[in-house]
């Protein structure tokens, strides 16, 4: 019986620390978290070193293009096609775009960048790019797309080419 | 000395059998307290198969036809719960309250009283799950698994889930306690641990487990309540806590809990399948080591449950690995039932139909678990009804089919009586084959991408869902004839022998049929091979 008792007694101990356990899990999935990074899914941006003075602008050039494909109904045209600017200073442009269409159409532009590697240094604040346009039959309309070349930009780099494709998306019909 | 004087219940153990009421409200004896164990897990089987036939139902076809999503979703988190607290683990529980005692010569379980409160803990908690169905808002509906945010959101009904959680945990940890007293202090002479019944074995295991995880589980619902009602936000993102801690907490209980449901079915077809195959259990030492390695690794391999909640790969390919590891000790108990039948004089009474069953269909579901354990293809496949498949052939055609074999192969033994065979193995083909019309098809609706927990469904899956609803009504309704075959064998069953089985050889057929209800006031004087096989037996009286 008093082995019995025993044996009670160490049993329900182990419940209550396992009980506690469940609790100091929150704090012990923290630390191994912190300790391995196992866990680190959204990275904050180094900061920059200490004492490290922020680059010159370097001047690069840049061309504006746009292409469309056979059989789709638009017309877009960069009104610059080329520029100078310095890496970290922002850059605006504007694209007109025509629907040449009789009927109401939806159009989605794809941005591209030549040379490719040059897609990373590019970095827009606004663009026509980022969402669907609707246009009625015959709109032109007029985006702007502004944008900063990273003062990362490798010295290889020195012209780049940013051009668009419009695409209308199927199955929807501007309201 | 006498092992009667070892046990709490030496006094009362002198008592005729107490009759009416009191004899279950006050019942210590471990046959009474096994017997209600059992009806309760029956009577929660049938509530929980209300549940899953009214889920069928609505998925009959597509479209909203009984349920609103709402109550769908209720009956889906209540089905789970109430099978796997409420039907599963007890009816586990009163199995070994009743065979323990028997199977290693104890006059009773150690704690007769703790015994006692720990039923009595049960429906008080079932309750409160039933009666949640009628509060504002109804029953929780988070999924079984009770997952933040969802179950920090619900209506009081989560807050009645909770408290019944925390119920059922007490009520399992005694009921666990009380197991690993018996098996360790109360064994009788010459009923050495490395020769006793892989039953006992099995349930010594898992109450372990259970002391260990319901805690656990009882710890994180804790955390859900104070986070819905004291302002803490353990799971709350706005508050600086973490939605996706609760299901690492949670499934560091879940999954040993699923080997809480696997591993005494195991130890009930390691026994049932010596006996009818006529020869000694297989790699009886290795079976007790896989069943304790099963356990361990089981705390190894929880996240594999969560391989779609942006785990680092490092961690996914980690759990993966451990999650395979287990298919090997699994495997060498499937080989060992496997060569034990081997060459055997085989007879394919009810038991034995349900424990080849068993070891059929719960190695499909096993291989099902393996594939669902490669991370690149979990991801593909978790939340659809292939996992809903691949847990029912564990649970299923594992758990509730061991158990069948399990009531039928001591059914003479507790009653007196035999059962009818022939309703016997009606019964049984009847749930093979319904039971795989039933949940075959989710395979295919699984790997066509149909969700889980969703009460409307794309065109496309309408016909595997029609042939699964039509499996699970015909299942249902199978379960009847279980039903009838043990009340009317209970009352007008033929009287059963002492030994009813050939081949049955450990100690619970050594005394008289049906058990006598004071067994082993006097402990034996035992001889015992593997596995819990009597070769001599000198003693053991009983009134």
């Amino acid at each position: 019986m008093r082995d019995n008792r025993i044996l009670l007694k160490k049993l329900l101990l182990i419940a209550c620390l396992m009980f506690g356990f469940a609790w100091a899990l929150i704090p012990m999935y923290r630390v191994i978290c912190e300790v391995t990074g196992i866990n680190r899914v959204v990275k904050a941006d180094a900061a920059p070193a200490a004492g490290s003075s922020i680059a010159p602008g370097v001047p690069v050039k840049l061309v504006f293009d746009a292409n469309v494909q056979a059989g789709l109904p638009w017309q877009v045209k960069p009104l610059v096609r080329s520029m100078m600017a310095r890496t970290g200073e922002f850059v605006r442009v504007d694209y007109e775009i025509t629907n040449a269409s009789n009927r109401r159409v939806v159009g989605q532009a794809i941005p591209r960048y030549l040379p490719a590697a040059a897609g990373p240094y590019v970095h827009k604040l606004d663009c026509f790019c980022f969402k669907e346009q609707a246009f009625a039959p015959g709109e032109t309309r007029r985006f702007p797309v502004v944008f900063v070349v990273s003062r990362e930009l490798p010295a290889e780099l020195s012209e780049l080419t940013l051009a668009y494709t419009v695409f209308d998306v199927p199955g929807k019909v501007a309201s | 000395m006498n092992i009667a004087d070892g046990t709490q219940v030496a006094s009362h153990i002198q008592h005729d059998k107490p009759r009416g009421l009191a004899r279950w409200l006050f019942a210590t004896n471990h046959k009474d307290i096994g017997t209600l164990y059992l009806w309760f897990s029956f009577a929660m089987f049938i509530s929980g198969g209300v549940m899953a036939l009214g889920i069928r139902a609505e998925l009959f076809s597509p479209g909203l036809q009984f349920w609103q999503p709402e109550l769908f979703n209720q009956l889906t988190t209540l089905h789970g719960l109430v099978m796997v607290f409420g039907a599963i683990m007890p009816a586990f529980t009163g199995l070994a309250n009743w065979m323990l005692p028997l199977m290693i010569g104890a006059p009773d379980m150690a704690f007769a009283r703790m015994n006692n409160w720990s039923f009595w803990l049960l429906p008080p908690a079932a309750l409160l799950l039933m009666i949640s169905f009628w509060v504002p808002g109804g029953a929780a509906a988070a999924g079984w698994t009770l997952y933040a945010p969802l179950s920090t959101q619900g209506g009081m009904g989560t807050d009645l889930t909770i408290f019944a959680i925390h119920i059922l945990g007490v009520s399992s940890i005694m009921g666990a306690i009380n197991i690993v007293v018996t098996v360790l202090n109360l064994r009788a002479p010459g009923m050495t641990l490395m020769k006793m019944p892989m039953f006992a074995w099995a349930s010594l295991i898992t109450a372990y487990l259970i002391i260990a995880v319901m805690p656990v589980l009882a710890g994180v619902v804790t955390m859900v309540l104070t986070d819905r009602h004291f302002g803490t936000h353990f799971f709350n993102a706005a508050g600086g806590g973490d939605p996706v801690m609760y299901q690492h907490i949670f499934w560091f209980f879940g999954h040993p809990e699923v080997y809480i449901m696997a591993l005494p079915a195991f130890g009930i077809v390691s026994q049932v399948i010596p006996t009818f195959a006529r020869k000694p259990l297989f790699g009886y030492t290795s079976m007790v080591y896989a069943t304790s390695s099963i356990a361990i690794l089981s705390f190894m391999v929880w996240a594999h449950h969560m391989f779609t909640t942006g785990m680092p790969a490092t961690a996914q390919l980690f759990f993966m690995y451990a999650t395979m590891l287990i298919a090997v000790p699994t495997g060498v108990k499937v080989f060992n039932w496997v060569a034990t039948m081997w060459e055997g004089a085989m007879t394919f009474e009810t038991p034995m139909l349900f424990a080849i069953g068993f070891v059929m269909l719960f190695t499909i579901g096993g291989l099902s678990g393996v594939i669902l354990s490669v991370a690149a293809v979990d991801i593909q496949l978790q939340d659809t009804y292939y996992v809903v498949a691949h847990f029912h052939y564990v649970l299923v055609a594992g758990a509730l089919f061991s158990l069948f074999s399990a009531v039928y192969y001591w059914f003479p033994k507790m009653t007196g009586k035999m059962y009818s065979e022939k309703l016997g193995q009606l019964h049984f083909w009847w749930s093979l084959v319904w039971f795989n019309i039933t949940f075959f098809p989710m395979h295919f609706l699984g790997l066509a991408g149909m969700p889980r927990r969703i009460p409307d469904y794309a065109l496309q899956f309408t016909d595997f869902n029609a042939i699964a609803s039509v499996g699970a009504f015909m299942f249902g309704f199978g379960q009847l004839i279980f039903f009838y075959n043990m009340v009317r064998s209970i009352r007008h069953g033929q009287p059963a022998p002492q030994k009813p089985w050939e081949g049955a050889n450990t100690l619970e057929w050594a005394i008289a049929t049906p058990a006598p209800y004071h067994s082993f006031v006097v402990a034996p004087q035992l001889e015992v091979g593997d596995n819990g096989v009597i070769l001599e037996m000198k003693g053991g009286e009983h009134h």
